[in-house]
């Protein structure tokens, strides 16, 4: 494989390492998490929630969580927050089970998207909450 | 140290006119490359679906209004940490910008049964096809 086309740019980066956490994509109002540094073939669900499948095997090793600024607009922060934090003076994260709950709750309740939001709830996701911070839309 | 990084790619609002800059944002590029090394390195996959797109679709999200997503089929990609493997011809690499051409999803899609470079049930999931190559 050719030198990518970027390495020279990220020379001083530092070395790369894989991290299982989910993070906010400020460019595509997004929160992405995936388990595994795999590539991944996209199954989307609906309208809200895409499941990444590995390409290696086609096992889940993620999922895309979109419309995120509107499921905000619609619930507020207060309505996505951790539950332990809501009451400290402001809401510092956002629950990812509570995104989804919300984002489950905008479609129709048919069996495969019930089937698809419990394979990503069962997720093995160690951290489970975002900054509140973090969910600034680019 | 990480910047914007551009690529030229068809004009999504003018197909047959001049070629405009999609951009990789550098804050995109720096998560990727620290912390999801696969999908820093088919960052190159998604350089040349915007380099060679064969399928640009419009209307991608429904809460977030415009955007597009190009597809095509690069040659090869990364499925795991030194793994290249050649892409697979029943999948499609799609790559979506967002209204402010900045990219923000790069990844492979299952296909549609008749269109092999269209992602699987694109005509419900965008608002349409907005160009397609001859070639």
């Amino acid at each position: 494989m050719e030198k990518h086309f970027l390495a020279d740019m990220m020379a001083g980066e530092g070395k790369p390492e894989f991290r299982a956490e989910p993070w906010y994509n400020p460019y595509g109002d997004c929160i992405v998490y995936k388990m595994a540094d795999e590539a991944v073939v996209a199954d989307r669900i609906d309208e809200l929630l895409t499941v990444y499948n590995s390409a290696v095997d086609n096992r889940p090793i993620g999922f895309q969580i979109k419309g995120v600024q509107a499921t905000i607009r619609k619930l507020g922060l207060d309505g996505l927050a951790v539950a332990s934090e809501a009451d400290a003076g402001g809401v510092k994260s956002i629950s990812i089970a509570a995104l989804l709950l919300a984002a489950y709750e905008e479609g129709e309740p048919t069996l495969a998207r019930r089937r698809a939001y419990a394979s990503v709830m069962e997720c093995s996701v160690k951290k489970r909450t975002i900054p509140a911070d973090d969910l600034q839309p680019a | 140290m990480a910047a914007n990084c551009a690529c030229e790619t068809i004009d999504p609002n003018n197909p047959t006119g001049p070629k405009i800059d999609a951009i990789f944002p550098a804050a995109y590029l720096l998560r990727l490359y620290k912390y999801s090394p696969v999908d820093y390195e088919n960052l190159r996959a998604a350089k040349y679906v915007l380099e060679n797109p064969k399928r640009i679709f419009f209307g991608v999200r429904v809460f977030n209004q415009g955007g597009w997503c190009y597809t095509g089929h690069p040659a090869e990609w990364y499925i795991k940490e030194r793994a290249i493997v050649p892409f697979p011809k029943d999948r499609v690499f799609a790559v979506y910008v967002n209204p402010n051409l900045q990219v923000y999803e790069c990844r492979a899609e299952y296909t549609d049964a008749v269109d092999p470079l269209c992602p699987v049930d694109w005509q419900n999931r965008y608002r349409g096809l907005t160009w397609k190559s001859t070639s």
